[in-house]
């Protein structure tokens, strides 16, 4: 069964009265006034703000700074690299906050193994240090020092025990200390580490030339796209038909978003968060296309599904509308493989349990809900052995996404 | 003395566990209680991250097995564990079996001290009387 997410429309206008809300994405720009949703695929030639005042610029003039909230997931957001001590706890705590903090680009070091890891050649943006609960010291030692000596890096916060603190302080030049976000009961506190976070990204926004005219526009803070998202979830099933548990998913033109009810998964993360989301960073369709083709000839199971779409591998190097909804399709295959048991990523959700899953972004202009329904019903009989058929739903006109104004009231 | 406990793989008899907890409170433990369906690679990151000295695991009806065979395996990919206590206690095979067979297999998995269908006190006993003797061991040397 196929839903259009529509139903709500006029009751968040009045709610969202008076504000232009702006979504900068990688590929396109969406522009939500109270009474209509335009998207515009971006002009690279240009500068972000110039090609937004060329396509919208009337809209916008018609709204004063204070009442224009903008967006942005367009600049990558920052390479995140996290030195933790255990897969299960640190590791796996500072990089869900990362997620839901809107940080695409995540690497991981497990701290006993760290002489064994190569350097990345990139700069890092920030480097996250965790481990240990309080009453546990004398973790770190020479071996981290001299790894992060050779590492190239913008930012470094320490967010574990407090009894290495004071070493880690002496040192590392310039870290930062915050509170440690295992507690003692070995669960997870997000707070601190995520407005640090947030904050960071903000900064990153602020230094980066193409994205800082844009507060030429707004006197708001622009929030990464996905921390927004993250942040509106708990609305969607109050406002919309949606049926509980559900999944978001957001394919994009660099990266692939999955937000996801946290009852989905038999985790140890004990967290107040109701949602948590998962990336992709190169599933994208438009920016990550090499990635994604390359993601999908690794697939045991993708020829069979290209038979099925009456298509052949061909289909990669055609540049049609064609080979676009075929890249969607496969991209919504690929990440239904990934948070299954069949490929073991950061986490797995419980896919047999969901009622909905819920489709935003370019993905509901490309294809029709006929088109995506025919994925889902090949991944679950082919992948999980079922004729489970969980609803599938539309968001064309992009209400979740505006709903992420409601959600940052919320969550401040 | 840090004590990381819980019920491993599919395992969900919880009473037993909560039990263990409430014991070893009561003699003076700081209990790290993971509950039910535990990975082992979940209670070893456990003790990473608290700085446990005693792993306790306890099961019913063998359901621990298929997880013990894989503890020195897994074990031996950490570098900080080689002086963990490894406790395992409850019935640790399917329907009855001999102590005289289990305790030996379950040794051989990597634990240190096994109780099949000993009485909680009596293991905890047991547990203290290993603590004296490594302790005596390390003041000797």
């Amino acid at each position: 069964m196929i839903c259009e997410i529509n139903n709500a429309e006029n009751k968040d206008s009045k709610e969202n009265n008076d504000k232009l809300l702006i979504d900068v994405g990688s590929t396109y720009f969406k522009i939500s006034t109270p009474g209509n949703i335009e998207q515009h695929f971006r002009d690279f030639n240009k500068d972000i703000l110039d090609d937004l005042m060329h396509k919208c610029g009337k809209t916008i003039g018609g709204f004063a700074k204070d009442d224009v909230h903008i967006y942005s997931s367009a600049n990558g957001g920052l390479t995140t690299l996290i030195i933790g001590i255990t897969n299960t706890f640190s590791l796996k705590y500072a990089t869900n906050i990362a997620f839901n903090s809107g940080i695409n680009i995540i690497d991981t070091v497990l701290y006993q193994n760290i002489e064994d890891y190569s350097l990345p050649s990139d700069l890092i943006d920030v480097v996250i240090i965790v481990g240990g609960i309080n009453s546990n010291g004398n973790i770190f030692s020479d071996s981290l020092y001299n790894y992060l000596a050779q590492l190239r890096y913008s930012n470094i916060v320490f967010v574990g025990n407090e009894l290495d603190a004071p070493l880690i302080k002496e040192r590392i030049e310039n870290v930062e200390i915050l509170p440690n976000i295992i507690d003692d009961r070995l669960h997870i506190v997000e707070e601190h580490l995520r407005e640090y976070l947030t904050n960071l990204y903000q900064k990153d926004i602020e230094g980066k030339e193409d994205i800082k005219h844009l507060y030429d526009i707004t006197s708001n803070q622009i929030f990464p796209t996905p921390y927004i998202v993250n942040k509106t979830l708990p609305l969607i099933d109050a406002k919309f038909s949606v049926v509980n548990p559900f999944i978001l998913l957001d394919i994009g033109g660099a990266t692939t978003d999955i937000h996801f009810s946290k009852d989905l998964v038999d985790e140890n993360i004990v967290t107040e968060n109701e949602y948590d989301r998962l990336v992709f960073k190169k599933l994208g369709v438009y920016k990550s296309k090499q990635s994604l083709i390359f993601a999908a000839q690794n697939n045991e199971f993708v020829y069979e599904l290209l038979m099925h779409l009456k298509v052949t591998e061909n289909i990669f190097a055609e540049q049609t509308e064609k080979s676009t909804k075929i890249l969607m399709q496969l991209a919504i295959f690929l990440v239904l493989c990934k948070i299954s048991h069949y490929k073991k990523a950061y986490i797995n959700l419980k896919l047999l349990s969901i009622n909905s899953i819920v489709l935003t972004g370019g993905i509901t202009k490309v294809l029709t809900g006929e088109e995506i329904e025919d994925i889902i019903s090949f991944f679950y009989k082919k992948i999980l052995n079922s004729e489970h058929n969980p609803v599938t739903v539309l968001d064309s006109n992009y209400d979740i996404w505006t709903l992420a104004e409601k959600g940052k009231e919320l969550c401040q | 003395m840090k004590v990381v406990t819980g019920v491993v793989g599919n395992d969900i008899h919880v009473v037993a566990n909560r039990l263990i907890e409430l014991s070893l409170n009561a003699r003076g433990y700081e209990v790290f209680n993971l509950g039910v369906n535990t990975y082992l690679e979940e209670f070893f990151d456990a003790v990473v991250e608290t700085g446990a000295e005693i792993l306790m695991i306890s099961s019913l009806n063998g359901e621990a097995e298929g997880w013990s065979r894989e503890v020195k395996l897994l074990k031996a990919k950490y570098k900080q564990l080689d002086d963990l206590i490894m406790m395992i206690g409850g019935n640790l095979v399917v329907g009855t079996g001999n102590a005289e067979d289990i305790v030996p297999r379950y040794k051989n998995y990597g634990f240190d001290i096994v109780c099949h269908q000993v009485d909680l006190n009596t293991g905890l006993d047991m547990l203290e009387d290993l603590i004296k003797d490594r302790e005596l061991e390390v003041s000797n040397k």
